[in-house]
């Protein structure tokens, strides 16, 4: 056999043996992997909707939004609900800062029917390692500020950092990310007050 | 220490002596756990993927060998992605993209064309192990320094790896450590390998 046959014969069995090796790989952790996001995703949640204010399968109750202007999103983005006794309790809104110091930062906020937020969760950052990421609760405790707060109790003139004559704090060295989060937090308030707290009146 | 090993591990070490696979190595050194990751991941695949090149063997010919390679290497690596993706999540989402470019890892390549191609099976995988254990030295190494100085710790995240087990390696090592932030953003890493390969040479040349 010349090598004009044989070459491309053993190129064709080492291909068809390879994707056997990857097609075996991809069906026994296919899964594993979903059931790990799935995991993830629940665990970072239930920071936002507390496993005492909803009883309903989070990944199943959501509503897809594509909000450009207001929630300065980039791509389709999932609105997660939490319900108790069929009623919605919690909504967790995410809303994309794009005028971090380096590039996007996701967000998701919790709020409650009456407006309150639950929780804050920096989904991706990436701002300066020391400085601008203190954001993140694992790094600083800059976001807790934001816990119980309220377009009702903080008037939206005074959702901004200090340093701009608003009501909450800065950090040391960082005005611009802390100022970027601010004021998606308070879009994601607006947001909610738009669409969702209306809902809750028509009920009651 | 046999002079084979030795070799493998000390003397030509592919990080400090070669400096071959310098981008991952300097990319995900910042902390001793995900320069353990990686450094498990390139062991795994080096061994595998000398194995299998040695195995084929006899159908290789020069014309096609370097496709072959590539087609062994870039499939082990995209199944050992998955793998890390199933079974270690947390870990394969920190070390992210380095995982899928230890493709690209020029002591794989390197190893399959000089060492396995030409040797007999047992001898291929040795040179695997070894030269992937020399390589995950250096790596581990860099990383604790770099964790040491640059956040007082060593450990942090290691249940990423070990699970609940991690939690009791952490180590603080100063308490009320401020940090310094140079030794964990890419400059540090440079620095910190830069001094290894000093130390290397000077205790080279003593010999």
């Amino acid at each position: 056999m010349n090598n004009f046959v044989k070459l491309p014969l053993i190129l064709a069995a080492l291909t068809f043996l390879t994707s056997g090796l990857i097609m075996f790989s991809e069906s026994a952790t296919h899964d594993k992997i979903a059931e790990q996001k799935k995991q993830i995703l629940l665990d970072s949640l239930k920071q936002l909707i507390p496993d005492n204010l909803h009883d309903n399968d989070l990944t199943l109750s959501t509503i897809k939004i594509f909000e450009k202007e207001l929630l300065g999103h980039r791509k389709e983005k999932v609105i997660y609900i939490g319900k108790l006794n069929e009623a919605p309790s919690v909504y967790a809104i995410p809303v994309t800062a794009r005028n971090g110091y380096s590039g996007d930062i996701d967000i998701m906020v919790g709020i409650k029917t009456n407006g309150e937020i639950t929780n804050i969760k920096i989904l991706e950052q990436h701002e300066t390692p020391g400085l601008g990421d203190l954001i993140e609760a694992k790094k600083g405790n800059w976001i807790q500020q934001f816990a119980n707060q309220s377009l009702h109790k903080t008037v939206e003139k005074q959702w901004k950092v200090k340093r701009d004559g608003g009501k909450f704090d800065q950090i040391t060295g960082a005005t611009i990310s802390p100022r970027a989060v601010v004021l998606a937090i308070k879009q994601a308030l607006l947001y909610h007050q738009l669409h969702f707290l209306p809902l809750k009146e028509e009920k009651s | 220490m046999s002079g084979f090993i030795r070799k493998r591990v000390i003397d030509d070490n592919a990080a400090l002596v070669q400096l071959l696979g310098l981008c991952p190595l300097l990319a995900v050194s910042n902390t001793v756990i995900n320069a353990l990751g990686l450094a498990l991941a390139t062991i795994f695949t080096l061994t595998l993927t000398n194995s299998l090149v040695s195995i084929i063997k006899p159908i290789l010919s020069k014309e096609i060998r370097i496709s072959l390679f590539v087609l062994i290497i870039a499939s082990v690596v995209t199944a050992l992605e998955m793998f890390m993706n199933a079974y270690f999540h947390e870990l394969y989402l920190i070390l992210g993209i380095f995982i899928p470019l230890i493709v690209t890892n020029c002591i794989i390549m390197a190893r399959a064309e000089s060492f396995a191609s030409k040797n007999p099976l047992w001898l291929s995988i040795k040179d695997g192990f070894f030269t992937g254990l020399g390589f995950g030295l250096a790596l581990v190494t860099i990383g604790a320094i770099r964790e040491i100085i640059g956040s007082g710790s060593l450990f942090s995240q290691a249940h990423l790896l070990f699970g609940e087990f991690g939690h009791v390696l952490y180590w603080k090592i100063f308490e009320d450590y401020q940090g310094f932030l140079i030794a964990i953003l890419p400059p540090g890493a440079f620095f910190v390998l830069a001094i290894l390969i000093a130390i290397k040479n000077k205790a080279k040349n003593k010999h």
